[in-house]
């Protein structure tokens, strides 16, 4: 975690900073957004390590001695990646309102519930990917491989015009559907007005909050059954 | 001399153990150069060739990455007790020290060749003496980091707190410096950390040794006696503290 929050205010502090110097708009003010979804996205998927290990060490099988359902057991953890994920991006919010502006309590009580969908959507696909790759190599490989293609394929860094003059076909399909370009994007939108916030965007994040929680959850599930 | 190449063999050798690290690295840099460096190319307005620039720094960035690798590694072994196995061999501690740091260098070189050798062919490989000036301060950067990062392992002694401490510093040692963007446009705060900074240097020698606009690199005289200095220091150092602090075990 000492590295992430390092990473992230490095990113906003020092690159950020730089890089206003060096184009033509405010680069700083730009990218504080897209920090607080790299931020969320990194600490929400941490649970993939936990689960991971859980699996080879044979710690399912202590979780389901527990006197808690299954179901429950299972919500529980997806509540706890996405809500690990919000506390982690929470100061990182801060920081970016007090960059740009503080929205009204409404916005901002829909942004806390973008980054949680976030959150969550991202637990479950970080679980699905653990349970799926019991190696734990294949998991690290998998884990860096979706970091990559998730921060750097969308819109956290630099605006989808630009993927858009560059490249074409599917890398500009992919950063448009990632949930990371939608969060970032839903913030900038929030926080600085621009772009504007569509019923579109919620709706891809609730798509791929949904299709990720309940692969997730069922992933899980039959995965702790098997370890048995 | 023999017993320092053995303990680089050994070293090289477990290069290839950790193969799925090596390629995740290896597509980390294209998608850097690739996907990053071509869009704020795009976005970057005073100057010229920056998508250059950025591929230089970013070859740079990761031979720093892969030679800190073995302060990680010498955790891995004090898991698994293999410290003591090596404490046993018939080999001074200085020349497990210096093979290790330079088995770092080398391993770090030969990770980034092909990229390097790729980026030479785009670009087109010119002055040869210059190149060789450059590929051989790269290699001693490299030896330095190895060194810096075997100096704070077993200073430390600790793997969480030298996780955490090499998660900050590889964090901000990346940005603060030359390697992602020139000292020009750094805030003065910014820029007077990264004139300090080896990494910096070791990119900007990289980029002169290629011929980018010396406007916006540093001095290569100067460059090339800040590596020395760093790479003699962080060795020296890790040589000292390695002597001292590999006996006796208690490895957290």
């Amino acid at each position: 975690m000492a590295g992430l929050i390092s990473m992230n205010l490095a990113d906003l502090l020092i690159m950020a900073v730089v890089y206003t110097k060096m184009v033509s708009f405010n680069y700083f003010k730009f990218v504080a957004p897209g920090i607080v979804a790299v931020g969320l996205f990194a600490a929400a998927f941490v649970i993939g390590r936990e689960v991971n290990n859980e699996t080879r060490k044979g710690y399912n099988q202590y979780l389901l001695s527990l006197p808690i359902r299954r179901f429950e057991l299972i919500i529980g953890r997806m509540i706890a990646g996405g809500a690990r994920g919000l506390i982690y991006a929470i100061p990182l919010l801060v920081l970016a309102m007090w960059i740009l502006t503080f929205p009204s309590v409404t916005q901002l009580g829909l942004i806390i519930f973008a980054m949680f969908l976030l959150g969550m959507g991202i637990s479950g696909l970080a679980i699905s990917l653990a349970v799926i790759l019991r190696s734990f190599e294949r998991f690290t490989t998998a884990r860096s491989l979706i970091y990559l293609l998730l921060i750097f394929c969308s819109t956290v860094f630099y605006p989808l015009a630009v993927l858009q003059q560059l490249f074409g076909g599917i890398l500009v399909i992919f950063a448009e559907a990632n949930p990371l370009s939608t969060v970032s994007d839903l913030l900038r939108g929030y926080l600085m007005g621009t772009p504007p916030v569509t019923f579109f965007s919620w709706t891809e994040l609730l798509l791929f909050s949904t299709v990720f929680i309940l692969a997730g959850a069922g992933l899980y599930s039959l995965a702790i059954e098997r370890s048995v | 001399m023999s017993k320092i190449l053995l303990v680089i063999e050994r070293d090289l050798q477990s290069l290839i153990r950790h193969k799925s690290i090596l390629v995740m690295r290896w597509f980390f840099v294209i998608v850097q150069i690739g996907i990053f460096g071509l869009a704020v190319s795009r976005l970057v307005v005073v100057m010229p060739n920056y998508y250059n620039y950025y591929a230089m720094g970013v070859i740079v960035m990761t031979m720093y990455s892969v030679a800190i690798f073995t302060g990680y590694e010498i955790y891995d072994e004090a898991d698994d007790g293999f410290v003591e196995y090596l404490l046993s061999l018939p080999i001074t501690r200085r020349e497990l020290v210096l093979g290790r740091s330079l088995a770092g260098g080398l391993r770090s070189f030969i990770f980034m060749s092909p990229i390097i050798a790729v980026f030479l062919l785009i670009i087109g490989i010119l002055d040869p003496l210059k190149l060789l000036t450059a590929l051989a301060a790269l290699y001693g950067f490299a030896f330095g980091v190895s060194g810096l990062s075997i100096t704070l392992a077993v200073g430390l002694k600790s793997g969480d707190r030298f996780d955490i401490i090499m998660g900050a510093l590889d964090a901000f040692i990346v940005r603060l410096s030359t390697a992602l963007y020139p000292l020009a446009f750094m805030p003065g705060p910014i820029a007077a950390v990264s004139m300090f900074n080896p990494l910096s240097y070791a990119t900007d020698l990289f980029r002169w040794s290629l011929n980018f606009n010396m406007r916006f690199l540093a001095n290569p005289a100067v460059a090339l006696v800040v590596l020395v200095i760093f790479l003699m220091t962080f060795n020296f150092a890790g040589v000292m503290i390695y002597e001292r602090n590999l006996e006796g075990g208690s490895w957290r």
